[in-house]
Protein backbone atom coordinates (compact mmCIF):
# COMPACT_ATOMS: atom_id res chain seq x y z
CA UNK A 1 0.00 0.00 0.00
CA UNK A 2 2.77 2.34 0.95
CA UNK A 3 4.51 1.91 -2.45
CA UNK A 4 1.30 2.56 -4.26
CA UNK A 5 0.56 5.99 -2.33
CA UNK A 6 4.17 7.20 -2.71
CA UNK A 7 3.55 7.00 -6.46
CA UNK A 8 3.49 9.80 -8.79
CA UNK A 9 0.08 11.66 -8.38
CA UNK A 10 -2.05 11.15 -12.00
CA UNK A 11 -2.30 14.42 -13.91
CA UNK A 12 -5.04 16.83 -12.62
CA UNK A 13 -7.87 17.62 -15.26
CA UNK A 14 -8.14 20.56 -13.22
CA UNK A 15 -4.52 22.75 -12.13
CA UNK A 16 -3.83 23.73 -8.43
CA UNK A 17 -6.70 21.25 -7.22
CA UNK A 18 -6.49 21.44 -3.49
CA UNK A 19 -6.74 17.30 -3.15
CA UNK A 20 -3.54 16.49 -5.21
CA UNK A 21 -1.80 19.99 -3.31
CA UNK A 22 -2.30 18.58 -0.25
CA UNK A 23 -1.24 15.08 -1.50
CA UNK A 24 1.91 16.85 -2.86
CA UNK A 25 2.43 18.43 0.97
CA UNK A 26 2.15 14.92 2.43
CA UNK A 27 4.91 13.88 -0.30
CA UNK A 28 7.50 16.22 0.58
CA UNK A 29 6.42 15.83 4.48
CA UNK A 30 6.80 12.34 4.67
CA UNK A 31 10.28 12.01 2.28
CA UNK A 32 11.61 14.65 4.71
CA UNK A 33 10.62 14.13 7.94
CA UNK A 34 8.97 17.53 7.74
CA UNK A 35 7.30 19.64 10.43
CA UNK A 36 4.56 22.80 9.76
CA UNK A 37 2.39 20.30 7.89
CA UNK A 38 -0.88 22.06 9.40
CA UNK A 39 0.20 25.19 8.51
CA UNK A 40 0.96 24.97 5.02
CA UNK A 41 -2.31 23.06 4.80
CA UNK A 42 -4.35 26.21 5.98
CA UNK A 43 -3.25 27.99 3.15
CA UNK A 44 -3.98 25.52 0.39
CA UNK A 45 -7.13 26.88 -1.49
CA UNK A 46 -6.00 30.28 -0.76
CA UNK A 47 -2.37 29.59 -2.93
CA UNK A 48 -4.60 27.87 -5.32
CA UNK A 49 -7.08 30.33 -6.47
CA UNK A 50 -3.77 32.99 -6.53
CA UNK A 51 -1.83 30.70 -8.49
CA UNK A 52 -4.79 29.70 -11.09
CA UNK A 53 -6.63 32.58 -11.62
CA UNK A 54 -4.65 35.58 -10.29
CA UNK A 55 -0.95 35.18 -11.43
CA UNK A 56 0.55 35.16 -14.43
CA UNK A 57 -2.85 36.16 -16.22
CA UNK A 58 -1.21 38.81 -18.52
CA UNK A 59 0.62 38.23 -21.51
CA UNK A 60 4.47 38.06 -20.86
CA UNK A 61 4.13 37.72 -16.58
CA UNK A 62 4.79 34.07 -16.25
CA UNK A 63 5.42 33.17 -12.77
CA UNK A 64 9.46 33.60 -13.44
CA UNK A 65 9.08 36.71 -15.65
CA UNK A 66 10.31 40.15 -15.36
CA UNK A 67 6.66 41.81 -15.75
CA UNK A 68 5.03 38.64 -13.26
CA UNK A 69 2.46 39.18 -10.52
CA UNK A 70 4.19 38.66 -7.18
CA UNK A 71 2.97 36.08 -4.83
CA UNK A 72 5.18 37.09 -1.54
CA UNK A 73 4.59 34.21 0.76
CA UNK A 74 5.44 36.23 3.99
CA UNK A 75 4.49 33.26 6.53
CA UNK A 76 7.40 31.13 5.38
CA UNK A 77 6.74 28.06 7.40
CA UNK A 78 3.70 27.14 5.32
CA UNK A 79 6.18 27.20 2.37
CA UNK A 80 5.32 23.69 1.32
CA UNK A 81 1.97 24.71 0.36
CA UNK A 82 4.05 26.93 -2.60
CA UNK A 83 6.09 24.50 -3.29
CA UNK A 84 3.39 21.94 -3.85
CA UNK A 85 1.82 24.43 -6.46
CA UNK A 86 5.37 25.55 -7.90
CA UNK A 87 5.88 21.37 -8.47
CA UNK A 88 1.96 21.53 -10.16
CA UNK A 89 3.34 25.14 -12.15
CA UNK A 90 6.12 22.82 -13.72
CA UNK A 91 8.83 24.84 -11.85
CA UNK A 92 10.02 22.52 -9.27
CA UNK A 93 10.44 18.87 -10.50
CA UNK A 94 9.73 15.31 -8.93
CA UNK A 95 13.02 14.93 -7.73
CA UNK A 96 12.50 18.73 -5.56
CA UNK A 97 9.52 16.79 -3.89
CA UNK A 98 11.23 13.78 -2.96
CA UNK A 99 14.41 14.29 -2.29
CA UNK A 100 13.11 17.16 0.09
CA UNK A 101 15.76 18.31 3.03
CA UNK A 102 17.98 15.43 1.91
CA UNK A 103 21.71 16.84 1.99
CA UNK A 104 22.97 19.32 -0.65
CA UNK A 105 19.42 19.84 -2.19
CA UNK A 106 17.82 23.51 -2.24
CA UNK A 107 14.46 23.51 -0.94
CA UNK A 108 14.35 24.43 2.89
CA UNK A 109 11.81 24.44 5.54
CA UNK A 110 11.26 28.32 4.87
CA UNK A 111 10.57 30.20 2.25
CA UNK A 112 13.62 31.07 0.43
CA UNK A 113 14.03 33.84 -2.61
CA UNK A 114 16.86 31.70 -3.86
CA UNK A 115 14.19 29.33 -4.68
CA UNK A 116 12.48 30.17 -8.43
CA UNK A 117 9.13 30.92 -7.61
CA UNK A 118 9.93 31.94 -4.03
CA UNK A 119 9.81 35.76 -3.72
CA UNK A 120 10.95 36.49 -0.76
CA UNK A 121 12.83 34.87 2.40
CA UNK A 122 10.67 34.84 5.13
CA UNK A 123 10.34 32.49 8.22
CA UNK A 124 11.97 34.94 10.60
CA UNK A 125 8.04 36.97 10.55
CA UNK A 126 7.25 40.22 9.92
CA UNK A 127 9.73 40.60 7.03
CA UNK A 128 7.93 39.40 3.80
CA UNK A 129 4.76 41.95 3.77
CA UNK A 130 7.65 45.16 4.13
CA UNK A 131 9.19 43.42 1.21
CA UNK A 132 6.16 43.03 -0.80
CA UNK A 133 5.22 46.54 -0.10
CA UNK A 134 8.24 47.78 -1.76
CA UNK A 135 7.86 45.33 -4.70
CA UNK A 136 3.87 46.77 -5.19
CA UNK A 137 5.63 50.13 -4.77
CA UNK A 138 8.71 49.86 -7.06
CA UNK A 139 5.39 48.45 -9.90
CA UNK A 140 3.05 51.42 -9.04
CA UNK A 141 6.23 54.35 -9.37
CA UNK A 142 7.33 52.32 -12.67
CA UNK A 143 3.41 52.16 -13.78
CA UNK A 144 3.89 48.69 -15.05
CA UNK A 145 0.14 47.48 -13.89
CA UNK A 146 2.04 44.41 -11.48
CA UNK A 147 0.35 43.52 -8.39
CA UNK A 148 1.54 42.07 -5.13
CA UNK A 149 -0.68 39.18 -2.91
CA UNK A 150 1.21 39.08 0.25
CA UNK A 151 0.11 35.94 2.15
CA UNK A 152 0.89 36.49 6.66
CA UNK A 153 -0.27 34.50 8.93
CA UNK A 154 -2.30 35.57 12.18
CA UNK A 155 0.23 34.99 14.43
CA UNK A 156 2.92 36.59 12.12
CA UNK A 157 0.62 40.13 12.95
CA UNK A 158 2.01 39.85 16.19
CA UNK A 159 5.14 41.13 14.50
CA UNK A 160 6.01 45.05 15.12
CA UNK A 161 6.54 45.54 11.14
CA UNK A 162 3.20 44.08 10.08
CA UNK A 163 1.87 47.25 11.09
CA UNK A 164 4.49 49.69 9.83
CA UNK A 165 4.11 47.78 6.65
CA UNK A 166 -0.16 48.57 6.57
CA UNK A 167 0.42 51.97 7.97
CA UNK A 168 2.99 52.41 5.01
CA UNK A 169 0.67 50.68 1.82
CA UNK A 170 -2.29 53.16 3.14
CA UNK A 171 -0.41 56.18 3.26
CA UNK A 172 1.49 55.70 -0.50
CA UNK A 173 -1.98 54.63 -1.92
CA UNK A 174 -0.62 50.71 -2.97
CA UNK A 175 -4.05 49.76 -4.35
CA UNK A 176 -1.82 47.30 -6.32
CA UNK A 177 -1.12 45.24 -3.04
CA UNK A 178 -3.75 42.55 -1.75
CA UNK A 179 -3.01 41.31 1.89
CA UNK A 180 -3.99 38.00 2.40
CA UNK A 181 -4.36 36.90 6.13
CA UNK A 182 -4.06 32.98 6.83
CA UNK A 183 -6.63 33.24 10.03
CA UNK A 184 -6.23 30.28 11.69
CA UNK A 185 -5.77 31.13 15.14
CA UNK A 186 -3.17 29.42 16.07
CA UNK A 187 0.38 30.00 16.58
CA UNK A 188 3.27 28.25 17.72
CA UNK A 189 2.11 28.14 21.75
CA UNK A 190 -1.35 27.79 21.45
CA UNK A 191 -4.71 29.85 20.01
CA UNK A 192 -4.16 33.35 19.08
CA UNK A 193 -6.66 34.26 21.35
CA UNK A 194 -4.39 32.72 24.30
CA UNK A 195 -1.16 33.95 23.10
CA UNK A 196 -1.86 37.18 22.48
CA UNK A 197 -5.56 38.02 20.94
CA UNK A 198 -5.99 40.00 17.94
CA UNK A 199 -9.83 41.10 18.06
CA UNK A 200 -11.00 41.53 14.82
CA UNK A 201 -9.16 41.69 11.62
CA UNK A 202 -11.63 43.00 9.67
CA UNK A 203 -12.32 45.92 11.75
CA UNK A 204 -7.91 46.98 11.81
CA UNK A 205 -8.09 46.66 8.22
CA UNK A 206 -10.75 49.19 7.65
CA UNK A 207 -9.10 51.30 10.55
CA UNK A 208 -5.69 51.31 8.23
CA UNK A 209 -7.70 52.43 5.21
CA UNK A 210 -7.32 48.80 3.38
CA UNK A 211 -10.74 47.86 1.04
CA UNK A 212 -11.22 44.39 3.48
CA UNK A 213 -13.18 41.45 2.61
CA UNK A 214 -13.76 38.69 4.99
CA UNK A 215 -14.11 34.92 3.40
CA UNK A 216 -13.87 31.20 4.23
CA UNK A 217 -10.59 30.61 3.11
CA UNK A 218 -11.13 27.33 2.18
CA UNK A 219 -14.31 28.14 -0.01
CA UNK A 220 -12.50 28.72 -3.82
CA UNK A 221 -15.46 30.45 -5.18
CA UNK A 222 -15.57 32.75 -2.31
CA UNK A 223 -11.74 33.53 -2.16
CA UNK A 224 -11.72 34.06 -6.25
CA UNK A 225 -14.83 36.10 -5.90
CA UNK A 226 -13.30 38.84 -3.57
CA UNK A 227 -9.45 39.02 -5.06
CA UNK A 228 -11.94 39.82 -8.34
CA UNK A 229 -13.49 42.30 -6.16
CA UNK A 230 -11.05 44.04 -4.88
CA UNK A 231 -8.58 43.70 -7.49
CA UNK A 232 -11.10 45.97 -9.78
CA UNK A 233 -10.94 48.84 -7.37
CA UNK A 234 -7.92 51.01 -8.21
CA UNK A 235 -8.95 53.31 -5.84
CA UNK A 236 -5.77 54.34 -4.25
CA UNK A 237 -6.42 51.86 -1.30
CA UNK A 238 -4.85 48.75 -0.64
CA UNK A 239 -7.02 45.38 -0.15
CA UNK A 240 -7.04 42.90 2.05
CA UNK A 241 -8.70 39.22 2.76
CA UNK A 242 -9.55 38.11 5.98
CA UNK A 243 -8.91 34.13 5.20
CA UNK A 244 -11.08 32.27 7.81
CA UNK A 245 -9.02 28.98 7.81
CA UNK A 246 -8.66 25.83 9.62
CA UNK A 247 -5.01 24.68 10.59
CA UNK A 248 -4.87 20.94 9.08
CA UNK A 249 -7.72 21.50 6.80
CA UNK A 250 -8.12 18.51 5.03
CA UNK A 251 -7.33 15.77 7.00
CA UNK A 252 -9.85 14.98 10.00
CA UNK A 253 -6.71 14.36 12.61
CA UNK A 254 -4.82 17.36 12.06
CA UNK A 255 -7.65 20.11 12.00
CA UNK A 256 -7.52 22.37 14.66
CA UNK A 257 -4.64 20.32 16.13
CA UNK A 258 -1.94 22.34 17.20
CA UNK A 259 0.79 19.86 17.46
CA UNK A 260 0.98 19.50 13.33
CA UNK A 261 3.28 22.38 13.86
CA UNK A 262 5.40 20.57 14.70
CA UNK A 263 4.84 16.70 14.47
CA UNK A 264 6.24 14.80 11.66
CA UNK A 265 4.59 11.94 9.50
CA UNK A 266 5.39 8.63 10.89
CA UNK A 267 3.91 5.86 8.22
CA UNK A 268 0.87 4.87 10.10
CA UNK A 269 -0.20 8.45 10.02
CA UNK A 270 1.40 9.52 6.42
CA UNK A 271 -0.75 6.48 5.25
CA UNK A 272 -3.99 7.24 6.70
CA UNK A 273 -3.49 10.96 5.92
CA UNK A 274 -2.92 10.20 2.14
CA UNK A 275 -6.05 7.82 2.75
CA UNK A 276 -8.26 10.76 3.65
CA UNK A 277 -7.23 12.53 0.90
CA UNK A 278 -7.14 10.41 -2.32
CA UNK A 279 -8.56 11.28 -5.48
CA UNK A 280 -12.28 11.49 -5.45
CA UNK B 1 15.38 56.30 -4.45
CA UNK B 2 16.02 57.71 -1.00
CA UNK B 3 14.13 56.56 1.81
CA UNK B 4 14.90 58.12 5.15
CA UNK B 5 12.65 57.32 8.37
CA UNK B 6 11.98 60.88 8.98
CA UNK B 7 15.30 61.49 9.86
CA UNK B 8 17.62 64.21 7.91
CA UNK B 9 15.11 67.52 8.96
CA UNK B 10 16.33 70.20 6.26
CA UNK B 11 19.43 67.61 5.23
CA UNK B 12 16.69 66.81 2.01
CA UNK B 13 14.91 69.55 1.39
CA UNK B 14 17.37 70.16 -1.76
CA UNK B 15 16.42 66.71 -3.02
CA UNK B 16 13.08 66.71 -2.38
CA UNK B 17 12.59 69.74 -4.01
CA UNK B 18 14.88 68.44 -7.42
CA UNK B 19 13.52 65.20 -7.50
CA UNK B 20 10.27 64.58 -5.34
CA UNK B 21 9.21 61.40 -7.00
CA UNK B 22 12.62 59.45 -5.85
CA UNK B 23 12.24 60.47 -1.88
CA UNK B 24 10.07 58.77 0.37
CA UNK B 25 10.04 59.55 4.21
CA UNK B 26 8.93 56.28 5.92
CA UNK B 27 8.05 57.45 9.17
CA UNK B 28 9.18 56.35 12.25
CA UNK B 29 9.15 52.42 11.13
CA UNK B 30 12.73 51.88 10.34
CA UNK B 31 11.94 47.46 9.80
CA UNK B 32 9.45 48.29 7.13
CA UNK B 33 11.66 50.57 5.76
CA UNK B 34 14.47 48.58 5.16
CA UNK B 35 12.32 45.86 3.89
CA UNK B 36 10.57 48.34 1.36
CA UNK B 37 14.08 49.24 0.17
CA UNK B 38 14.75 45.58 -0.56
CA UNK B 39 11.19 45.17 -2.34
CA UNK B 40 12.52 48.57 -4.32
CA UNK B 41 15.85 46.65 -5.23
CA UNK B 42 14.12 43.55 -6.75
CA UNK B 43 11.47 45.95 -8.80
CA UNK B 44 14.74 47.86 -10.29
CA UNK B 45 15.31 50.55 -8.21
CA UNK B 46 18.85 51.83 -6.26
CA UNK B 47 17.43 52.67 -3.37
CA UNK B 48 19.57 54.54 -0.92
CA UNK B 49 18.49 54.33 2.94
CA UNK B 50 19.32 57.17 5.48
CA UNK B 51 19.26 56.31 8.98
CA UNK B 52 21.42 57.00 12.32
CA UNK B 53 23.83 54.37 12.93
CA UNK B 54 22.13 53.61 15.93
CA UNK B 55 18.79 52.32 14.04
CA UNK B 56 20.61 51.64 10.79
CA UNK B 57 22.21 49.22 10.92
CA UNK B 58 21.50 48.28 14.78
CA UNK B 59 17.58 48.71 15.17
CA UNK B 60 17.31 46.84 11.65
CA UNK B 61 20.10 44.22 11.84
CA UNK B 62 18.07 41.12 11.17
CA UNK B 63 16.43 43.14 7.90
CA UNK B 64 19.86 44.10 6.27
CA UNK B 65 21.03 40.24 6.84
CA UNK B 66 17.50 38.39 5.23
CA UNK B 67 15.87 41.10 3.03
CA UNK B 68 19.05 42.87 1.98
CA UNK B 69 22.53 40.29 2.17
CA UNK B 70 21.17 37.18 2.05
CA UNK B 71 20.09 38.18 -2.24
CA UNK B 72 22.78 40.52 -2.16
CA UNK B 73 20.43 43.76 -3.37
CA UNK B 74 22.28 46.68 -4.31
CA UNK B 75 20.60 48.67 -1.50
CA UNK B 76 23.09 51.25 -0.18
CA UNK B 77 22.84 52.06 4.00
CA UNK B 78 24.08 55.32 4.77
CA UNK B 79 24.26 55.44 9.25
CA UNK B 80 24.65 59.01 10.25
CA UNK B 81 26.07 60.14 13.73
CA UNK B 82 28.21 56.52 14.20
CA UNK B 83 30.50 57.01 17.21
CA UNK B 84 29.77 59.47 20.06
CA UNK B 85 28.72 62.25 17.88
CA UNK B 86 24.91 62.97 19.45
CA UNK B 87 27.31 63.43 22.69
CA UNK B 88 24.36 64.73 24.60
CA UNK B 89 21.84 62.36 23.48
CA UNK B 90 22.96 59.50 25.44
CA UNK B 91 23.47 55.61 24.44
CA UNK B 92 20.50 55.44 22.63
CA UNK B 93 22.03 58.15 20.30
CA UNK B 94 25.38 56.48 20.05
CA UNK B 95 26.61 53.61 18.44
CA UNK B 96 29.67 51.77 18.69
CA UNK B 97 28.69 48.89 17.24
CA UNK B 98 27.21 49.01 13.76
CA UNK B 99 30.90 47.89 12.20
CA UNK B 100 30.94 44.98 14.28
CA UNK B 101 27.64 43.95 13.88
CA UNK B 102 27.54 44.17 9.66
CA UNK B 103 30.97 42.58 9.23
CA UNK B 104 29.36 38.90 10.39
CA UNK B 105 27.06 39.53 7.62
CA UNK B 106 27.97 38.26 4.28
CA UNK B 107 28.05 40.29 1.27
CA UNK B 108 28.32 43.84 2.43
CA UNK B 109 30.04 46.40 2.17
CA UNK B 110 31.14 48.70 4.86
CA UNK B 111 32.90 52.37 4.26
CA UNK B 112 34.31 54.43 7.07
CA UNK B 113 34.94 57.75 5.20
CA UNK B 114 37.74 60.28 7.55
CA UNK B 115 36.84 63.44 5.67
CA UNK B 116 35.04 64.80 2.43
CA UNK B 117 37.78 63.14 0.14
CA UNK B 118 37.21 59.67 1.44
CA UNK B 119 33.59 60.24 1.63
CA UNK B 120 33.75 61.06 -2.22
CA UNK B 121 35.40 57.50 -2.98
CA UNK B 122 33.43 55.58 -0.99
CA UNK B 123 30.10 56.96 -2.34
CA UNK B 124 30.98 56.70 -5.72
CA UNK B 125 32.29 52.77 -4.90
CA UNK B 126 28.40 52.39 -3.73
CA UNK B 127 26.96 53.44 -6.39
CA UNK B 128 29.25 51.39 -8.47
CA UNK B 129 28.76 48.24 -6.95
CA UNK B 130 25.92 46.18 -6.86
CA UNK B 131 26.28 44.38 -3.85
CA UNK B 132 24.75 45.84 -0.59
CA UNK B 133 27.11 48.10 1.15
CA UNK B 134 26.78 50.30 4.43
CA UNK B 135 28.16 54.29 5.01
CA UNK B 136 29.28 54.65 8.30
CA UNK B 137 29.33 58.56 8.73
CA UNK B 138 30.56 60.05 11.76
CA UNK B 139 32.03 63.29 12.99
CA UNK B 140 32.30 64.92 9.62
CA UNK B 141 34.47 68.52 10.14
CA UNK B 142 37.61 67.10 11.56
CA UNK B 143 39.37 68.53 9.60
CA UNK B 144 40.61 67.24 5.71
CA UNK B 145 43.02 64.36 5.56
CA UNK B 146 43.59 63.93 1.73
CA UNK B 147 43.84 66.82 -0.32
CA UNK B 148 42.01 65.54 -3.38
CA UNK B 149 39.67 62.21 -3.82
CA UNK B 150 41.40 59.33 -3.49
CA UNK B 151 42.13 56.46 -6.62
CA UNK B 152 43.41 53.17 -5.10
CA UNK B 153 41.31 49.96 -5.81
CA UNK B 154 38.58 49.24 -2.79
CA UNK B 155 39.92 47.31 0.33
CA UNK B 156 42.84 49.37 0.17
CA UNK B 157 44.87 50.92 2.82
CA UNK B 158 45.67 54.39 2.25
CA UNK B 159 48.75 55.75 3.25
CA UNK B 160 48.38 59.41 4.79
CA UNK B 161 51.70 59.78 6.49
CA UNK B 162 55.14 58.19 5.73
CA UNK B 163 57.94 57.44 8.89
CA UNK B 164 60.32 55.08 9.65
CA UNK B 165 59.34 54.33 13.17
CA UNK B 166 58.15 50.76 14.44
CA UNK B 167 55.41 52.28 15.54
CA UNK B 168 52.21 52.77 12.88
CA UNK B 169 49.00 53.78 12.90
CA UNK B 170 46.06 52.57 11.46
CA UNK B 171 42.80 54.43 11.60
CA UNK B 172 39.43 54.85 10.35
CA UNK B 173 36.72 57.43 10.31
CA UNK B 174 37.28 60.67 12.70
CA UNK B 175 40.35 59.70 14.03
CA UNK B 176 42.57 59.58 11.02
CA UNK B 177 42.73 63.32 11.53
CA UNK B 178 43.66 62.77 15.08
CA UNK B 179 46.17 59.99 14.26
CA UNK B 180 47.56 62.12 11.79
CA UNK B 181 47.92 65.42 14.55
CA UNK B 182 49.38 62.97 16.85
CA UNK B 183 51.80 62.09 13.77
CA UNK B 184 53.11 65.70 13.32
CA UNK B 185 53.51 65.99 16.59
CA UNK B 186 55.67 62.86 17.30
CA UNK B 187 57.40 62.79 13.69
CA UNK B 188 58.16 59.95 11.66
CA UNK B 189 55.16 58.08 12.60
CA UNK B 190 53.71 55.91 9.79
CA UNK B 191 49.64 56.25 9.28
CA UNK B 192 47.15 54.69 7.39
CA UNK B 193 43.55 55.44 6.62
CA UNK B 194 41.42 52.81 6.47
CA UNK B 195 38.10 54.00 4.03
CA UNK B 196 36.71 50.48 3.39
CA UNK B 197 36.71 48.15 6.54
CA UNK B 198 35.15 45.05 4.41
CA UNK B 199 36.66 44.23 2.06
CA UNK B 200 40.13 45.05 3.42
CA UNK B 201 43.47 44.33 1.46
CA UNK B 202 44.83 41.87 3.89
CA UNK B 203 48.31 41.49 2.01
CA UNK B 204 48.37 45.16 2.15
CA UNK B 205 48.15 45.29 6.01
CA UNK B 206 50.72 42.14 6.23
CA UNK B 207 53.41 43.76 3.56
CA UNK B 208 53.23 47.17 5.73
CA UNK B 209 53.25 45.80 9.19
CA UNK B 210 56.82 44.01 8.31
CA UNK B 211 58.98 46.75 9.37
CA UNK B 212 57.35 47.91 12.34
CA UNK B 213 57.10 46.35 15.98
CA UNK B 214 53.44 48.35 16.81
CA UNK B 215 50.71 48.49 15.16
CA UNK B 216 48.14 51.10 16.89
CA UNK B 217 44.66 50.85 15.45
CA UNK B 218 42.03 53.76 15.99
CA UNK B 219 38.45 54.13 15.59
CA UNK B 220 35.57 55.68 17.08
CA UNK B 221 33.98 52.38 17.63
CA UNK B 222 33.71 49.59 20.16
CA UNK B 223 37.11 47.62 20.29
CA UNK B 224 35.34 44.63 19.52
CA UNK B 225 34.43 43.63 16.50
CA UNK B 226 35.67 46.93 14.33
CA UNK B 227 38.91 47.96 12.13
CA UNK B 228 41.01 46.60 15.47
CA UNK B 229 39.44 43.32 15.50
CA UNK B 230 40.16 42.90 11.57
CA UNK B 231 43.54 44.25 12.10
CA UNK B 232 44.50 41.94 15.26
CA UNK B 233 43.01 39.06 13.07
CA UNK B 234 44.86 39.42 10.08
CA UNK B 235 48.62 40.06 12.10
CA UNK B 236 47.84 36.76 14.52
CA UNK B 237 46.81 34.64 12.08
CA UNK B 238 49.76 35.50 9.51
CA UNK B 239 51.72 34.82 12.74
CA UNK B 240 53.47 38.30 11.91
CA UNK B 241 55.91 39.57 14.43
CA UNK B 242 54.25 42.79 15.58
CA UNK B 243 51.72 43.48 18.61
CA UNK B 244 48.52 45.46 18.05
CA UNK B 245 47.14 47.82 20.93
CA UNK B 246 43.12 48.56 19.78
CA UNK B 247 42.27 51.99 21.03
CA UNK B 248 38.41 52.41 20.90
CA UNK B 249 35.33 52.47 22.73
CA UNK B 250 35.91 50.16 25.72
CA UNK B 251 33.13 47.50 26.56
CA UNK B 252 30.58 50.41 27.98
CA UNK B 253 28.10 53.00 27.38
CA UNK B 254 28.31 56.95 27.79
CA UNK B 255 27.20 56.89 31.83
CA UNK B 256 27.93 60.68 31.27
CA UNK B 257 27.33 63.32 28.53
CA UNK B 258 28.73 66.64 27.38
CA UNK B 259 30.70 67.71 24.56
CA UNK B 260 31.76 65.65 21.82
CA UNK B 261 35.10 66.43 22.89
CA UNK B 262 34.33 65.10 26.33
CA UNK B 263 32.76 61.99 25.32
CA UNK B 264 35.93 61.63 22.94
CA UNK B 265 38.10 61.81 26.20
CA UNK B 266 35.74 59.87 28.29
CA UNK B 267 36.31 56.71 25.91
CA UNK B 268 40.20 57.82 25.84
CA UNK B 269 39.76 58.79 22.26
CA UNK B 270 41.33 62.08 22.82
CA UNK B 271 44.39 63.29 20.72
CA UNK B 272 46.32 63.67 23.57
CA UNK B 273 45.27 60.36 24.86
CA UNK B 274 46.36 58.68 21.67
CA UNK B 275 49.44 60.07 21.93
CA UNK B 276 50.19 58.97 25.26
CA UNK B 277 49.49 55.18 23.73
CA UNK B 278 52.01 55.84 21.13
CA UNK B 279 54.77 56.85 23.45
CA UNK B 280 54.47 53.99 25.35
CA UNK B 281 54.58 52.01 22.14
CA UNK B 282 57.74 53.81 21.35
CA UNK B 283 58.97 53.20 24.87
CA UNK B 284 58.60 49.63 24.92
Amino acid sequence: MAAELLARPAPNTRPFEARSLRRTILRMAYAGSSVHIGCAFSIVEILAVVYRSHLATRPGAGLLEDARDYLVLSKGHGVMAQYACLYEAGVLNDEDMDRYFRDGTRLKGLSDAHVPGCEVTAGTLGHGLSVGVGLALAAQRHGTGQRCFAVIGDGEMDEGPIWEALLFAAHFKLDNLVVIVDENRFQAMGTTEEVMGLGSLQAKFEAFGFDVRSVDGHDERALDTALGELKAQRNARPKAIVARTVKGKGVSFMENENKWHYTRLTEATYLAAMKELAPA
Amino acid sequence: MLLTGDHGYALFDQYRASCPERYINCGVAEQNMVGVAAGLAKGGFRPIVYGLSSFVPMRVLEQIKMDICYESLPVILIGDGAGVVYSTLGASHQCAEDVAALRAVPHIDIHSPADRFELEYCFSSMLRTSRPSYLRFGKADCGDVHAKTPEVPLGDLIQVRQGASAVGIVAAGSMVSRAVKVSDAIGGIPVWSVPSIAPFNRAQLLEASRSLRHVITIEEHSVAGGLGSVVAEIIAEAGAGCRVRRVGIEHRFSELCGSYDYLLSYHGLATEDIRRVVEAALAE
